[in-house]
């Protein structure tokens, strides 16, 4: 199947290295302490945070910094054919895990000993890139809870096909069976925290397609930035400061 | 808003404070000058929306919101083969869902109590109001009919949860576009690709004419908290969690009654305060079916 035409465009008339529309939202969920909508083109994730709060199961109480948990689920209608899968399928335990560590890499845990950080995520559409647009709304939902951070972890997620790295996979290039690097990168700190792949790749190509993913995260931070800011900005004017 | 009078804590008491120590006597408090934390009257509803369409990977959606109570519906066709004994009807199933994001006191993990009683009561609400004519649903008799799933997520709890998912599925059903299919040499059925529309069709599509479902009657519901004389509706969860009972009333959208729940709780539902909802209801039912067929209009112009 040709996923780049000759003239440089992608199935969905974006090029190589164009990302899709952004948009996010924050203080969508009014009881939580933090939350935001993050969408990356048809793929739509709602992310909720709770917390700090008190430890509900003691026996998971660390003395010296703070518990994070995470929860990703998809809706039943979020896929073309609707999802009978039950929850907690392997699937979701794996992004959850790669969610929770990815927060807990930039979250400053050892400020808040004896407590409990709750992460909830849930896919309302899915189109590939959900494990990226995941990371980027609990970004954004643990930055309006407040909650201190080294950094803003953004994701983003890149490809090789037809010979062509690709920006930010879509759900049919996703399954097309090509390589999917997804990276998780700490953008002021300069450093990578989550980095996955399937599929081979040649090492100087993944090299090419690992920076093209930086470039994405980058992007991303760039526009999640703007979107604090003005949030920032809209909070101070309400308080009249 | 500042509490005057009285001989306890409230004059001497910042009123965050004593909303969050006193929660009963700073509701209360309220309802004496018949008037409600957020500034409503004691039987007025929030401020409801309804946007058609919020899912583009389902065949009908909606996203609705009463206050703060927000609910994301979609329903999606599957084909499925009738049972022997409705050889001409289809099926539809309800799910209600609670992720953990909508609310603090849903914990991941324990399910929660509320989402399966939620769940019940709408099925049970959108069956038996005679809302959709399971006939309709069927494609080809004996063989095949549409099985429609029906998935309610609450993205947001703050209270009147029924009222909100019914609303949503309501919405959702008006939203519903079934797509045209065909039968296939083989006895199967296909779906027609889209574009196809004026030109030739390979096969003469099943449903040409079905492309909308029949909504016979509209279910419309509303909660009301019950708390000594006082009758508030549309209460938030911090008003479900103080007061002493709820009352939900379901009427269709002729004004007739589908359905009454109150479940358990003290006993003091007098038949005049049944009335008294009920009415409230009514006035309820009137201001929703504005809002849906707004929703609706502005759907068909887009």
């Amino acid at each position: 199947m040709e996923f780049v035409n000759p003239e440089g465009l992608r199935l969905d008339g974006r090029r190589a290295t164009e990302m899709r529309q952004f948009r996010a939202e924050i203080g969508v969920v009014s009881r939580a302490d933090g939350s935001a909508v993050f969408e990356m083109g048809n793929t739509k994730v709602i992310a909720a945070v709770y917390g700090p709060r008190e430890v509900q199961n003691k026996s998971q109480q660390i003395n010296d910094k703070a518990v994070v948990r995470c929860e990703y689920s998809m809706a039943n209608f979020s896929t073309g054919d609707r999802m009978r899968k039950p929850k907690g399928d392997r699937r979701s335990t794996e992004i959850s895990l790669v969610i929770r560590q990815t927060m807990e890499a930039c979250i400053l845990t050892n400020l808040m000993p004896r407590s409990q950080i709750d992460i909830f995520v849930q896919v309302l559409q899915a189109d590939g890139g959900t494990r990226s647009a995941c990371i980027n709304a609990a970004t954004l939902a643990l930055a309006d809870a407040g909650i201190p951070m080294r950094d803003l972890v953004t994701s983003c997620s890149a490809g090789y096909l037809n010979s062509t790295a690709l920006l930010d996979l879509n759900y049919v290039e996703d399954s097309a069976g090509g390589p999917d690097v997804t990276v998780g990168f700490l953008p002021k700190l300069d450093k990578v925290t989550l980095l996955q792949m399937d599929a081979k790749l040649p090492q100087d190509t993944f090299k090419n397609v690992m920076e093209l993913a930086i470039e994405g995260c980058k992007a991303v931070a760039n526009y999640i930035r703007d979107i604090l800011m003005e949030n920032t900005k809209r909070l101070e004017c309400r308080r009249g400061v | 808003m500042a509490v005057t009078g009285g001989s306890d804590l409230s004059s001497e008491m910042e009123v965050d404070a004593f909303r969050r120590l006193f929660p009963l006597r700073f509701h209360e408090r309220h309802l004496l000058e018949s008037i409600r934390p957020d500034g409503r009257s004691l039987g007025k509803a929030r401020d409801t929306t309804i946007a058609l369409g919020a899912v583009t990977s389902a065949n009908g959606s909606a996203l609705t919101k009463i206050g703060c109570t927000t609910m994301l519906a979609a329903v999606k066709l599957e084909v499925m083969t009738p049972t022997q004994e409705s050889p001409d009807e289809g099926c539809i199933a309800v799910d209600f869902h609670m992720p953990p994001i909508c609310s603090p006191a849903v914990r991941p993990g324990r399910p929660s109590e509320v989402a399966p009683v939620v769940a019940k009561q709408l099925s049970d609400v959108i069956l038996s109001s005679g809302m959709i004519n399971l006939k309709d649903l069927s494609l080809v008799s004996g063989k095949a009919a549409w099985m429609a799933y029906l998935d309610i997520y609450c993205l947001d709890a703050d209270g009147s949860l029924f009222d909100a998912a019914l609303l949503s599925a309501v919405a959702a059903f008006s939203h519903l576009q079934i797509p045209v299919v065909s039968l296939s040499d083989e006895g199967r059925i296909v779906l027609v690709p889209e574009g196809n529309g004026g030109g030739k069709f390979e096969k003469e599509p099943v449903n040409k004419e079905k492309r909308k479902l029949k909504l016979c009657t509209l279910p419309f519901s509303l909660t009301c908290a019950l708390h000594k004389n006082y009758i508030l509706a549309d209460p938030t969860s911090e008003e479900e969690s103080i007061m002493e009972t709820q009352l939900t009333v379901v009427l269709d959208s002729s004004g007739l009654l589908v359905s009454l729940n109150k479940p358990g709780g003290s006993v003091f539902a007098h038949t005049s305060v049944i009335q008294d909802c009920v009415a409230l209801a009514r006035q309820r039912l009137k201001e929703v079916k504005l809002i849906l067929n707004e929703a609706i209009s502005d759907m068909d112009v887009d």
